[in-house]
């Protein structure tokens, strides 16, 4: 009886919820009207691709099996072997040598584009005649396009009629004699300086945002108690600036490890290969899946390269959790 | 003795003062000058340009000759067209999921959001191993071209480009106050006229600058043309560029004149509209 009776009521109570849920569904009929599009358009671009990638990277798909797409061969892991610890791959060695330019890439870009990109903004919130155009000035990097970025920084590299060489050792004299930039571990400036060059701008305009918002009477008060300009920026601007680095430091490693269009276009215009020191994840598995087709092992290493990201971004929420919850 | 103080402390930023000017003048120098040199080497000869003589800047028949052997104005049409159409639709489909999600407390919104917030973590790539696979096989059994197509290329950069697109719409709409549209609806508007005619014009600068960011981010796309658009009927300015090195390989004058008018677009539309897309772009950011 007792069980009857609370069986019922467990019954009555799913299907309150139930229909509470149909309710819901029925009161935000607009709210899903709204959504559809995008949800469709992700669904087909985003979501489908991502799961049959995921699937992909398990199955044996190369040039021999590509007809047969999803039916290839199962493999289970070997593809990750592969990627990772088959020492006699040459996939594996230079998905290694991408991997290691890449995490040097991507951190030494943050981290001058973030000092760069805070002098810069300093330099400029300051009132002094030309402040609009030194401001429009440094912009203008951000408005060339990242393709021909690499298309110019590769013809200013150039080993002996490049630009910078010519300035550093035909010119200046500060080198004995003109280095090689785009062969051997100086691929790495190579593609660093550039990306800086590029991503400097946006960095220092969402600084310079955020050094707006902070009112003056901080620092009045500060330079009354007498501190210096050391002191009133570790105390006063970078605390409060903190949310909006950490964003874009989020922002910018994401971008910077998937980075592709510089260092494509800089060596040949797209048609030649970065070398040891210049290849970077992107452009590895791009050029291994689209140029000798071995599409089971990309996949497999983009889901490495992902699994990467997705752990960096871990660190990050836990490194930034507080700030982001000031900045709600 | 306390004036004396005074006129050191003065002195002492008037220094400062200097010596910023001084760095910023560098870093000016140093963010110029690869423009500066694209541009200067897009009018000298090839000649001079191998010899390192920088006296002749006078030979604009480079953009003719750019124009008409490597067929720019093709990959340029290209690059408009594709660029323009997928921004309309792009912003069109972000928008109102941008408004929803800002607005609405559905069942499956939070989830809707995260899925959004999590496509920008996945590096393009991944989508594109299956998109190209799935659209050859399209191809095969339907009889259906979607790989170097228009309709091809700008379906996927619609739809890559909505997420990041809604996320910073959502913030906008969630900056405007709800009694807005509640007030519209008492006086009678339903909840789609009240979004038009209340919502959309508060919110035109946000709209504007995520419809501007839409655009840079399509002209500037690589990865999936290169996959998508190999053709010339149908290929961007950067697979056009590709396309045509093999022949202009060491015609770095021709190849710079091509970076400046691929810049041009982009320099016109920034500098037209700074104020209103910086203001938008930082909005969102600073408010997360």
């Amino acid at each position: 009886m007792k069980v009857e009776i609370s069986r019922e009521k467990v019954v009555s109570k799913k299907n309150k919820k139930t229909s509470r849920l149909i309710f819901e569904i029925r009161k935000n009929r607009f709210a899903y009207a709204l959504v559809l599009p995008a949800f469709i358009a992700m669904l087909i671009i985003h979501f489908i691709p991502m799961v049959q990638g995921i699937y992909m990277s398990f199955l044996k798909l190369n040039q021999f099996t590509l007809n047969q797409f999803l039916k290839a061969p199962f493999v289970g892991l070997q593809n990750y072997y592969t990627v990772l610890f088959d020492k006699s791959s040459t996939l594996r060695s230079g998905f290694m040598d991408a991997l290691r330019n890449t995490i040097i890439y991507a951190l030494s870009v943050n981290i001058l584009v973030l000092v760069i990109g805070m002098i810069s903004a300093l330099l400029v919130n300051r009132k002094f005649k030309f402040r609009g155009l030194a401001r429009t000035l440094l912009l203008t990097p951000w408005v060339v396009p990242s393709y021909v970025v690499g298309m110019l920084w590769g013809f200013m590299w150039q080993q002996d009629t490049g630009i910078i060489n010519r300035i550093l050792v035909d010119w200046l004299h500060i080198l004995p004699d003109k280095p090689f930039w785009l062969s051997g571990p100086n691929t790495l400036w190579a593609i660093i300086i550039p990306t800086v060059w590029r991503s400097t701008p946006f960095i220092m305009i969402m600084l310079l945002a955020g050094l707006q918002n902070i009112p003056e009477d901080y620092y009045e008060a500060a330079e009354i108690d007498g501190a210096s300009s050391v002191q009133k920026f570790r105390h006063i601007t970078l605390p409060l600036l903190r949310p909006i680095i950490a964003v874009n430091l989020l922002h910018g490693m994401i971008t910077h490890i998937y980075s592709f269009n510089i260092v494509a276009m800089m060596f040949g215009h797209g048609a030649g290969f970065p070398g040891k020191w210049g290849d970077l994840l992107m452009t590895n598995i791009n050029r291994n899946s689209f140029g000798i087709w071995q599409m089971g092992t990309g996949a497999a290493a983009t889901i490495v390269v992902m699994i990467i990201v997705l752990s960096i971004v871990g660190i990050w929420y836990r490194v930034f959790r507080e700030d982001l919850v000031v900045e709600e | 003795m306390k004036n004396n103080y005074m006129k050191n402390l003065k002195r002492k930023k008037k220094i400062q003062h200097i010596a910023a000017n001084i760095l910023l003048f560098i870093i000016v120098i140093f963010t110029i000058f690869p423009i500066v040199w694209m541009f200067i080497s897009s009018l000298m000869t090839q000649n001079n340009l191998a010899a390192g003589k920088i006296t002749d800047i006078t030979h604009w028949e480079n953009y003719i000759e750019m124009w008409n052997n490597i067929d720019f104005f093709k990959y340029f049409k290209n690059s408009l067209i594709v660029c323009s159409i997928t921004t309309i639709i792009a912003l069109i489909i972000a928008t109102f999921a941008g408004y929803s999600i800002a607005r609405f407390k559905f069942p499956g919104s939070g989830l809707f959001g995260t899925a959004v917030l999590s496509t920008q973590m996945i590096p393009g790539i991944m989508f594109l191993l299956p998109l190209y696979m799935m659209f050859i096989k399209i191809q095969r059994s339907l009889g259906i071209s979607i790989v170097n197509t228009y309709h091809g290329i700008i379906i996927t950069y619609s739809a890559f480009f909505i997420p990041f697109s809604i996320w910073i719409l959502r913030g906008f709409f969630a900056s405007i106050p709800k009694e807005l549209e509640e007030a519209a609806q008492i006086d009678g508007c339903s909840p789609f006229g009240a979004f038009m005619r209340i919502i959309l014009p508060l919110s035109s600068t946000g709209i504007i600058a995520t419809g501007i960011y839409i655009f840079l981010m399509a002209w500037d796309e690589l990865l999936f043309a290169w996959v998508l658009a190999t053709t010339p009927d149908v290929a961007t300015i950067p697979v056009g560029i590709r396309l045509y090195v093999g022949n202009y390989q060491n015609r770095y004058d021709l190849l710079m004149a091509a970076g400046v008018v691929s810049t041009i677009p982009i320099l016109i539309i920034f500098f037209t509209l700074q104020k209103k897309f910086i203001s938008g772009i930082t909005a969102g950011a600073v408010k997360g």
